[in-house]
């Protein structure tokens, strides 16, 4: 692309995010606010990858679009009131509304002056040179890193510590969720084309799951994007009313959770029993080491983001003497349609648990 | 430098501008989370710029590490502020 | 020797998933985990002691490719003081937390809490600094709404966005200096930091960060509510340790690896802002009505004694006062951290025992509950900086700096600070004793009892007459 284009498209690609972002925090509805927001987050991709960050951009577009765009749909589904009442203690709020103009003048003032210090220093860093960072020290090491796409390497090998601190705190954060409540309620059961659709969606992510756990060795891929993918899976069963959708219960469901740190730990512990630094992998066996704590970290990330989604523990489904589970739990959604939700509800579980039982999923 | 450089990187400053006034000043939980969101991404923007070296480069690869773990503790983050407002709203609908 | 680093942190995460995985033996699992860890800290500080600065390089990757821990005088006695507070409430929390739901759920995250903490005070890697204070940040917050209760719920998301914010204004610092200088080692940029307007800007974004997370007025307002509703347990390790943690974060960056970039006039600022952390949060304290927000407002007024002492270090001469006054300095904050611990467990006890913690209605609380009366006396003595508590130290060499720097206003606000402890701390004394006849026993309730008192006397006693050693310590610094 000549340098032009190259500016042109820069210069598009910036000016729908910022519209995008300011679309984002300025709109009145909630909805429209976080569909912007999911939007923005996919435009943000489609800037790592001209940046030439296509791991990034992979990430972004399944955890930071998708997925908490996902999530923070599925959280304005419950919310009774779009907008809070003030006093209403069920939403945080820091300052009585309504603001006086004062006061939001101030904030704007401080916000433009934080962020114009920060453009300033940037300004004068870029003014001093291309600068490598540390691109020549992982280049120089790369080859005795076990893999050959150099994040990975980073992620997975020279800043292993930083992953492993990072897959605990997604395992706080589930801990955390899982002790407010139970799962949030599900969905009806989708019909025909939806469903059709899921039939071989879901296969499909699993497979582009496992490639991309399998390729982010020596290209755009990994562990967590390939968790991600997998995470994206159980979303869609649960988005098509299905009652299970895979996830394991009590000590299994556990030991996937912790399976990202512990495989690092169990890995880093043992290369100091025999000597080594603490994750410091043999070269001959790091790319083995790696792919083995990638699996563990990929399994590890999908669990903890479909529990994320279900909002809180998950309730094991029951069946009685004739074989017929209870009804799913009500759908909470605003006024009028809860009474529609629950006849559907009652024969759709019936449906649900005979395509469970199909397709021989654990439940 | 690169015009890359300035445009990315001057535009993450705008946006974590834009983010850290909206988490201010909105009241709603789900729009304070999305303005935090917001205000990250354009942290992550300045990262990759920095990491850009140049359509013939291959880019430095430790920023984008670590924005890759920022975006998943970001997203942990919003999780659990998420479930916390849930718990909250279902507190109040027992009233 | 150096591995000890690494398995600070690893103990405590390879006890959080024992405790996840076997919930039915996670007390013991808990107990134990916290035993080993404590043991591995006094190895630590001997080791800081006697060989100087400890460093480990993770991976064995070297040249700032890697993420390196590192351990000086003054992070080793904070691993330690975390680890005793820990152990002490973890004591107290296994008495404390009755059904096993509760239980299962409460000590993988308080394990994960402590080996946050341990990995924030260790690390020697400026992004790895920002990964530890997340995951300190999620896992307090998931600890304080355990409850479940409406003000802890709201309390614990008004701090996660609060913390969420202070995080992405210190991520925006740190990207910053890697624009700069491409390296995230604190070490490599203790070296070639200079002053200029990247290092000032980064400074004061990662500062602003840094200061939302640690409470200072007039940032604290998110603490109190978060930390009196938050279990017994948990708020004694949030007031004790947690602030401490991003305290020590900042005292750590201005200290050690910027110094160059700090100007008098922002050591006064910060002088000032503590000054009216002491005076507001004390007054607040005074006039507080229950146990627990007294004892989170008195936090956010010892916190402003710690930023105090900022305009000192910087005007003090480099050296013998100057280190006299950042072993005041540590002292100050070590008693702190011990005595808000214990009475913060102490009022758990009064808490259950009486059902409340109201002040008004304490009447008889010395008669019925006489060890735990004394901690908090204990406490008290500790906060209000009388002798021979560690914090008497600490305030002396504050006014003994403030006289060396000619910063008499300093003087004032201590003092003034010390009275306003001192009318709060007897006032809860004085509703806490009764006209009823004393009990025999003094200690009632073992397990919940002694490890309150045991802190609370590390405090006010041992920390104060043994305190030579923490001087001696200090000297080995990065």
């Amino acid at each position: 692309m000549s340098a032009t284009s190259l500016l042109v498209f820069d210069g598009l690609l910036l000016v729908s995010m910022v519209s995008l972002a300011w679309a984002a925090l300025a709109s009145t509805d909630e909805r429209r606010s976080v569909i912007l927001f999911m939007a923005f987050g996919l435009v943000v991709a489609l800037a790592w990858a001209r940046l030439l960050a296509p791991d990034v951009a992979l990430a972004e577009a399944a955890i930071g679009a998708g997925l908490a765009g996902a999530l923070l749909l599925t959280a304005g589904r419950e919310q009774r009131q779009p907008t809070p009442v003030h006093g209403a203690a069920g939403v945080h709020k820091r300052h009585d509304a309504p603001l006086g103009s004062a006061l939001r003048w101030a904030v704007t003032s401080m916000s433009a002056a934080l962020g114009g210090t920060l453009a300033w220093a940037l300004a004068h860093a870029f003014s001093r040179g291309p600068q490598d960072g540390l691109a020549q020290a992982v280049s120089a090491n790369l080859p005795d890193s076990g893999v050959s796409n150099p994040v990975t390497a980073v992620l997975l090998n020279f800043r292993a510590y930083d992953t492993l601190l990072e897959l605990a705190v997604l395992l706080a954060a589930v801990l955390g969720i899982l002790a407010l409540g139970r799962e949030r309620p599900g969905y009806a059961a989708s019909g025909p084309v939806f469903d059709g659709l899921v039939r071989w969606l879901v296969p499909v992510l699993i497979l582009t799951a496992g490639y991309l756990l399998w390729v982010g060795a020596h290209a755009p891929g990994g562990a967590f994007q390939a968790g991600a993918t997998l995470a994206a899976a159980g979303v869609v069963l649960r988005l098509a009313g299905r009652r299970c959708i895979g996830l394991p219960q009590g000590t299994t469901l556990r030991i996937l959770m912790s399976a990202g740190v512990g495989m690092f730990l169990l890995i880093g512990l043992a290369l100091l029993g025999f000597g080594r630094p603490f994750l410091g992998y043999p070269a001959a066996w790091a790319g083995v080491l790696i792919l083995v704590i990638e699996s563990a970290a990929m399994v590890a990330i999908a669990v903890t983001l479909v529990l994320a989604f279900l909002g809180g523990r998950p309730q094991p489904i029951r069946v009685d003497a004739l074989g017929r589970a209870p009804a799913l739990p009500p759908v909470a959604a605003p006024s009028g349609r809860t009474r529609e939700a629950m006849p559907r509800a009652e024969s759709a579980t019936a449906e649900a648990l005979e395509r469970c039982n199909e397709e021989k999923v654990r439940c | 430098m690169l015009t890359a450089h300035w445009l990315y990187g001057l535009t993450g400053c705008l946006i974590v501008a834009l983010g850290l006034r909206a988490a201010l000043l909105q009241t709603s939980l789900l729009r304070r989370v999305v303005a935090v969101n917001v205000m990250g991404t354009g942290v992550f923007l300045v990262l990759i710029a920095v990491a850009y070296r140049g359509p013939e480069m291959p880019p430095d690869p430790v920023p984008h590490a670590l924005v890759l773990t920022g975006i998943v503790v970001a997203v942990s983050a919003t999780a659990l502020a998420l479930a916390l407002a849930r718990r909250l709203n279902a507190e109040h609908a027992d009233e | 020797m150096s591995e000890l680093l690494i398995w600070l942190v690893a103990l405590p995460l390879a006890g959080a998933l024992a405790a996840l995985l076997l919930p039915r033996r996670a007390t013991a699992t808990a107990i134990a985990t916290g035993v080993a860890t404590t043991l591995a800290a006094a190895a630590l500080l001997h080791g800081v002691a006697t060989q100087g600065v400890m460093h480990y390089a993770i991976g064995g990757w070297t040249g700032g490719l890697g993420i390196a821990l590192r351990a000086d005088g003054l992070s080793a006695l904070l691993v330690l003081m975390n680890a005793l507070v820990v152990l002490a409430a973890s004591v107290y929390a296994s008495a404390y937390f009755r059904k096993p739901s509760q239980r299962a759920r409460f000590w993988p995250l308080w394990l994960l809490l402590w080996t946050s903490l341990n990995a924030l005070l260790l690390s020697g890697d400026l992004f790895n600094l920002y990964v530890t204070l997340e995951l300190v940040g999620l896992s307090a917050v998931a600890l304080a709404s355990l409850g479940g209760q409406t003000a802890a719920v709201q309390a614990a998301l008004r701090y996660l966005l609060v913390g969420l914010l202070g995080s992405m204004l210190f991520l925006a610092g740190v990207s910053l200096i890697y624009a700069a200088y491409a390296t995230l080692d604190l070490a490599t940029l203790a070296r070639v930091a200079e002053a200029g307007p990247i290092l000032w800007s980064a400074l004061a974004l990662m500062s602003a960060g840094l200061l939302l997370k640690t409470a200072l007025f007039p940032l604290h307002f998110w603490l109190p509510p978060a930390h009196a509703s938050a279990p017994a347990p948990v708020s004694a390790v949030l007031s004790a340790l947690v602030v401490k943690a991003a305290f020590y974060l900042v005292l750590r960056l201005w200290l050690d690896v910027f110094p160059d970039v700090v100007t008098a006039q922002a050591a006064a600022v910060l002088g000032v802002l503590g000054a009216g952390a002491i005076l507001w949060g004390s007054w607040r304290a005074l006039h507080a009505e229950r146990l627990k927000v007294l004892a989170a407002y008195s936090t956010v007024a010892q916190l402003g004694y710690l930023f105090l002492f900022f305009p000192l270090l910087q005007a003090l001469p480099s050296d013998a006062s100057r280190d006299l006054a950042l072993g005041g300095l540590v002292i100050l904050a070590l008693t702190h951290g011990l005595a808000k611990a214990g009475l913060f467990l102490a009022i758990g006890v009064v808490q259950q025992r009486s059902g409340h913690d109201t002040i008004r209605d304490l009447d008889g609380t010395a008669q019925r509950l006489p060890a735990t009366t004394f901690a908090i006396a204990l406490a008290g003595v500790a906060l209000i900086g009388l002798p021979p508590s560690g914090a008497f130290l600490g305030k002396w060499q504050l006014l003994a700096g403030s006289f060396a720097a000619g910063q008499w206003l300093w003087i004032l606000v201590t003092i003034i600070g010390s009275l306003l402890a001192a009318a709060y701390i007897f006032r809860v004394l004085g509703h806490a004793f009764g006209h009823g006849p004393y009990p025999n026993v003094a200690v009632t309730l073992a397990r919940e009892e002694w490890p309150a008192l045991l802190l609370t006397l590390t405090a006010a006693v041992v920390l104060g007459l043994a305190a030579a050693p923490v001087w001696s310590v200090l000297e080995t610094r990065l």
